[in-house]
């Protein structure tokens, strides 16, 4: 059995160069050795996963690298997150994550690119995250939070019309009694603070890496009230 | 090749072409473009944002056509890859007009296909580009915009709410807010004694039922007028952009390919770019059959183009299709700086200019990137047009351009990150007489006079 804090400097070596080339393949594959030495799977996340891809996000905000890169990495990193949950559920305990975010477009908007970012970014900061997708509607954002016992409702709308969406979703968790169990959180083009602020929205964010800070100082505000 | 109806053809390849999930086109789409821009030596150069290289706009044509014949079209709500060979997009190329008659009557402008250093100038069809504006000062707003002496046609903005209530995508009333605007955008036309210019678009509509909603030849959008159908980055069509083609081409009107190909995106730094907008143009030409085009570049963190990987996929894209087609094409500069700042009028001049020079007719133009509710008027879009006249009038070389463009470029890069966001319109603007305030005149002229020191030689303007 591995020490956790010591992992073999090829494992994290070449899962890190695997991840920050985005080669799913060879991460998938290092992955799979370092879990059959017996590595522990949440030291590999902490350890690696996370700060790789943490810097992953950190390089394409300071534009070091494009958008293509990032996706890879983020897929190479789901690869390795799913073989590590299989790992974890087999050996009988659950994944720990920082939170639960359910995020998707607002209904009518199809535009995805800065909610994949986000994406991106949550996941490398640890954050499980439920993908709804494009052209969501409000009544969906909520059922999905409830199915999977999230702790955030995202929503992202570019487009000037279909922003409303946001304010229908924020009218549904008020109108279910839902509104103090999630914290709802918009962004987009179309969205300003004083329009978060106006369909009463707990947080909105102009960037992809604002929306990680705005998700870590959220959930601490709530964990710790 | 394809049948005689080469919608129907879309639609059929729509719905059996490979299946392919989304993330895995865009991760292909990278990929290709990437081994293209190794494979036909396409270069940047900061230094060289305007490159006066025919060879190398050639190589970014053949690399955009092979994109388009290696990957296709992705199609949204099917997740099936839309395929053409070689042949059927040259022809479709071949095919496609390199003149328009936009508008009606004595405000009509022909629009030709323009080549590298044309000494035609530019037509400026402008407007506030589909940016967010408020109803309250939505008529005025239009008129600012109509009046400009180097404006030769409008394209309305996109309203935020109608009777101060949010306006919803599919709904009625998107439809009521998109006849509202284009209803609008005709009385700001008709008020300065141009009613038969050309309204490019009703942007306020979103979806295929908005789009066509506007369609009514009295009052609202005529068929001398026209629609944009928009691509999703990068070269994704779905079924709500497909269904307004055969609308369109039915009513008679313009049909107009929006592309926004993000630098830093999925096609990567400016040469990937470049060959992306290539493929774009090509798509909106088969897919489509647009009539003209509107290729509005976006940096993937600023919204703009007005920084040089901006610059240089707008020089090198347009001199490729300039070369290699006779389409009708336009520019799009999108500025971080707002209406009202002397800097906002820098990035347009930079993007006019090269446009000017690499084939473009105008259009534009975005301040703010396109955020701010308002933060745009007339006079910046009146600058383009002037600029891109005194450009064509004044020889202006690409190398010229290159040189003027990296002058002006220091004069408002480092507001990238922390863009002046000037006023809004109705304190920019006497909203009575509907002209420009001193402050906002002052920055033209300052403009201005930078811009002939640089060696633009220019007649006379609005606002001398």
């Amino acid at each position: 059995m591995m020490n956790g804090s010591s992992l073999p400097k090829e494992i994290v070596n070449g899962l890190t160069d695997a991840l920050t080339l985005g080669d799913k393949e060879a991460a998938v594959r290092i992955t799979q050795q370092a879990l059959d030495l017996g590595i522990k799977p949440l030291t590999l996340v902490q350890e690696v996963i996370v700060p790789t891809l943490t810097e992953v996000g950190t390089r394409f905000e300071n534009l070091d690298i494009f958008l293509p890169e990032l996706m890879a990495a983020g897929e190479a990193g789901n690869a390795c997150t799913a073989l590590i949950e299989q790992a974890i559920v087999k050996s009988g305990n659950l994944m720990q994550s920082e939170g639960t975010v359910v995020i998707g477009t607002a209904k009518g908007d199809i535009h995805d690119i800065g909610k994949n970012i986000v994406i991106s970014l949550l996941k490398a900061h640890g954050y499980k995250v439920v993908d709804l997708g494009k052209d969501v509607p409000a009544a969906r954002f909520i059922d999905e939070a409830e199915t999977n016992h999230a702790d955030f409702i995202a929503v992202s709308a570019l487009m000037s019309i279909t922003r409303a969406g946001c304010r229908e979703v924020a009218d549904l968790l008020r109108d279910r009694g839902l509104k103090e169990k999630y914290l709802y959180i918009v962004g987009g083009g179309s969205i300003t603070q004083e329009y978060s602020d106006e369909i009463g929205a707990n947080g909105f964010s102009e960037t992809g890496s604002g929306a990680v800070e705005l998700v870590k100082t959220l959930i601490a505000s709530k964990r710790g009230a | 090749m394809y049948a005689n109806d080469r919608l129907v053809e879309v639609f059929q390849r729509s719905r059996s072409g490979q299946y392919m999930k989304e993330v895995e086109y865009d991760l292909l789409l990278a990929r290709r473009t990437q081994e293209l821009v190794k494979e036909y030596n396409i270069t940047f150069d900061p230094q060289n944002v305007c490159p006066a290289d025919d060879s190398m706009a050639d190589r970014v044509f053949q690399a955009g056509l092979q994109l388009f014949v290696d990957i296709g079209a992705y199609h949204l709500d099917t997740q099936r890859v839309i395929k053409f060979s070689r042949d059927e997009i040259l022809d479709a190329l071949r095919h496609a007009p390199d003149t328009l008659y936009l508008g009606e009557g004595r405000d009509m402008v022909i629009a030709r296909h323009r080549n590298i250093e044309d000494p035609t100038p530019p037509l400026n069809l402008t407007g506030p580009a589909g940016q967010p504006c408020s109803e309250e000062h939505y008529l005025e707003l239009m008129i600012s915009y109509a009046q400009e002496p180097y404006v030769h046609a409008i394209e309305s903005g996109a309203t935020l709410t109608y009777n101060g209530m949010d306006i919803m995508a599919n709904t009625l009333m998107e439809v009521k807010a998109v006849q509202r605007d284009a209803a609008t955008a005709r009385e700001a036309i008709r008020r300065v004694g141009k009613p038969g210019m050309h309204i490019g678009d009703a942007a306020t509509g979103m979806t295929a039922v908005g789009k066509m909603a506007a369609s009514e030849p009295v009052n609202l959008l005529r068929p001398c007028d026209g629609r944009l159908v928009a691509q999703m980055c990068e070269m994704k069509v779905n079924d709500d952009q497909l269904i307004r083609v055969p609308h369109l081409l039915n009513y008679g009107s313009h049909i107009i390919n929006l592309m926004t190909p993000l630098t830093g995106g999925v096609g990567g730094g400016p040469t990937g770019v470049a060959v992306v907008s290539v493929a774009e143009t090509l798509m909106g030409v088969v897919c489509y059959f647009a009539t003209y085009h509107y290729l509005s570049i976006t940096h993937i963190k600023w919204t703009n183009n007005s920084d040089p990987w901006g610059m240089y996929v707008l020089a090198m894209a347009g001199q490729a299709m300039a070369r290699n087609s006779h389409i009708v094409w336009t520019n799009d500069p999108f500025c971080v700086n707002g209406a009202g700042t002397v800097e906002n009028l820098y990035e347009v001049a930079g993007h006019a200019i090269i446009g000017a020079v690499c084939g473009y007719q105008e259009h534009g133009v975005g301040s703010t990137g396109g955020n701010i509710v308002d933060h745009h008027t007339g006079l910046e879009a009146g600058w383009q047009g002037e600029v891109g006249l005194a450009a064509t009038r004044s020889g202006i070389t690409r190398e010229k351009a290159n040189e003027i463009a990296l002058k002006l470029l220091p004069l408002y890069k480092d507001t990238f990150n922390n863009p002046k966001l000037g006023q809004p319109f109705h304190e920019l603007y006497n909203t009575l007489t509907i002209t420009p305030k001193q402050e906002w005149q002052d920055c033209y002229r300052h403009a201005k006079e930078t811009l002939t020191k640089l060696g633009l030689t220019f007649i006379s303007g609005p606002y001398d």
